[in-house]
């Protein structure tokens, strides 16, 4: 007699048919729909499966109910532990909201011995009395920093070039080393930066204090320096030196580069990646320009609408998938942001693609000025006059007023996607993003209508797109399950 | 000038949540109204002039289908109301971001 139960058994219809648990849905193709639970998870689904399973009518022998039970979207008799199982997952995903202020960027210059076009904030001067952060100011922000209650800790210096004023970085760096000693967070730093001014000795220091470089490439010799202008027009030659060097002094791992898509770029996105893969990068974060400052007054925004940018966007990714082909290992960020959203119950730190929105209470800016931002992004605004993400002054406010201020929590709280028109019912708000700054700036209101915001449209194809390539190619997806994985 | 449609909806058949929600939904593509008589939801689908008639059809067919699709979300909106607040609650029960103390004025 067999010790086991025949397998008839385990097939037999549950008593009392099945429970729906929390989901949603939208359309990928005319009959085909992505259904997502509580945790992200997803699945694939025919029209008339899914009407059968709202219905209770979807056969618990079907490989639909299979899989969906095993997902969390259903619940019965043989699988009481479901709703345990994904209140785990949700509270996994949601786990660093506690963590609160975990990147807090520092301006420490706005001067700039670039010009580029679509730059928000820097300045062509050598007044630094005027531009520069002094140390009263940075005392003041690093008391801040250590108010959060974050144990991940993260300072990046930006600019203008914040190399220009690297005396103040080396000061900011000693001095939350000597508080770290008590504080005991997991402190690192980075810089960003186009690395024309960085010199041996500057970059001895970076090493010595394990702070990170990230600088700007913006493609191939031509287009970089057409995007970044500079004396001597010598920009592509200064950064390929200075990742050399870098790389060198500091650690191969510890440099990083970011491209910046203007109308220049996009014909050229295969060039743009051969680069990336020429300097021996791992990967490439494939961005689109941001709709503030100089890039609106520029024009460079309008000169490229988000059906375009999606074409440049999954061409690039295309040709990354080429390249693996080829066993040339290479990934594009953005979408292992998403695959990380899309097939781990990890939590993701990219601040513009959570809900409740990364502003103050993700990431905050202390400005050279002493004036706080909610991003890097309001800083931009506030630059073109619009205040509306000013949160307070390092002189005169506490860490109490500025993060309890209006002006922080009504934008999060107006914008969270599990409330807002359209987004509360779409399958793929867990892997999308609140952004109250972009629809701020775009359509002057935190929330914005979705059908035609450009953020649901450009973040929706690339979901769109992922999804499809994970259905129709299964190494494709096996590629994307490591890059969601490490 | 503008190009109007009626569309007469039955209230037994489509809550009038799940019209609004998809009405919302098009509003890129058609601005809307809406009249109540009895168990009729009398609405008025208004399209650019630019719209063809062609345009105009297939737009109305897609707002159709997506009212079923409206009134699918609500009965699972429906039936798992219960449970989603329950696994909420259970997923922040032990992060200390929720407070079992009442909050001021409840």
């Amino acid at each position: 007699m067999s010790r086991f139960k025949e397998i008839e058994k385990f097939q037999a219809p549950p008593q009392g048919g099945y429970q729906l648990l929390p989901f949603r849905f939208t359309a990928l193709e005319p009959e085909v729909y992505v259904a997502t639970n509580l945790a992200g998870e997803y699945h694939l689904l025919r029209s008339d499966a899914l009407c059968a399973l709202v219905h209770h009518e979807l056969s618990p022998r079907s490989a639909d109910f299979i899989d969906l039970r095993a997902k969390h979207f259903v619940t019965d008799s043989r699988s009481n532990v479901s709703t345990d199982l994904l209140a785990l997952k949700v509270r996994t995903r949601y786990r660093t909201l506690a963590e609160f202020t975990a990147l807090h960027i520092f301006v420490v210059t706005l001067r700039c011995e670039h010009s580029c076009p679509y730059c928000q904030v820097s300045r062509q001067t050598q007044d630094r009395a005027a531009f520069d952060m002094t140390r009263e100011t940075a005392d003041k922000a690093l008391n801040f920093v250590f108010r959060s209650p974050s144990t991940n800790i993260k300072i990046e210096f930006q600019g203008g070039e914040p190399l220009l004023n690297f005396e103040i970085i080396q000061y900011i760096v000693t001095a939350a080393e000597q508080r770290n000693l008590s504080k005991r967070r997991n402190l690192r730093f980075v810089i960003a930066t186009n690395l024309a001014e960085a010199t041996e000795d500057i970059l001895r220091f970076c090493a010595d204090h394990s702070i990170d470089i990230s600088t700007s490439l913006d493609g191939p010799q031509d287009l970089h320096n057409q995007n970044r202008p500079r004396p001597g027009r010598n920009s592509h030659q200064k950064a390929v030196e200075g990742i050399s060097l870098a790389r060198r002094v500091v650690g191969r791992d510890r440099v990083s580069a970011l491209m910046t898509t203007t109308a220049k770029s996009l014909d050229r996105v295969k060039d743009i990646i051969d680069e990336y893969v020429r300097l021996e990068f791992p990967g490439i974060f494939l961005r689109p320009l941001s709709p503030y400052g100089f890039a609106v007054k520029t024009n460079a925004i309008a000169a490229y609408s988000v059906v375009r940018w999606l074409e440049f966007y999954k061409e690039g990714l295309e040709y990354i998938l080429h390249l693996n082909r080829l066993n040339i290992p290479f990934r594009e960020f953005y979408a292992s942001v998403i695959l990380r959203k899309m097939l781990t119950s990890e939590p993701s730190g990219f601040v513009d693609l959570v809900s409740p929105a990364g502003i103050g209470i993700k990431a905050i800016v202390y400005n050279y000025d002493g004036v706080v931002y909610a991003s890097d992004e309001s800083r931009m605004l506030a630059e073109m006059g619009d205040m509306t993400f000013r949160l307070g002054q390092l002189a005169t406010d506490t860490y109490e007023q500025v993060m309890l201020c209006d002006n922080l929590l009504g934008p999060i709280e107006a914008s969270m996607t599990t409330s807002v028109p359209m987004c509360d019912e779409c399958a793929f708000e867990p892997y999308c993003g609140a952004d109250p700054v972009y629809h701020h700036a775009v359509y002057g209101d935190v929330v914005g209508r979705k059908p035609e915001s450009a953020f649901c449209a450009r973040n929706m194809g690339i979901f769109r797109y992922l999804i499809t390539k994970m259905r129709d190619e299964p190494t494709t997806k096996q590629l994307f399950m490591r890059w969601a994985n490490s | 000038m503008s190009v109007n449609r009626q569309l007469e909806i039955d209230l037994e058949a489509f809550g009038l949540d799940s019209i609004k929600r998809a009405a919302y939904r098009f509003s890129d593509r058609f601005a809307f109204d809406i009249a109540l008589a009895g168990t009729t939801a009398h609405c008025t689908l208004i399209f650019p002039e630019s719209d063809s008639s062609s345009s105009i059809d297939a737009k109305i067919a897609a707002f159709r289908k997506e009212l079923l699709d409206q009134d699918l979300r609500s009965s699972i909106r429906a039936e798992t109301e219960h449970v989603r607040n329950l696994i909420l609650a259970e997923a922040f029960s032990r992060t200390g971001l929720v407070s079992d103390e009442p909050l001021q004025g409840d």
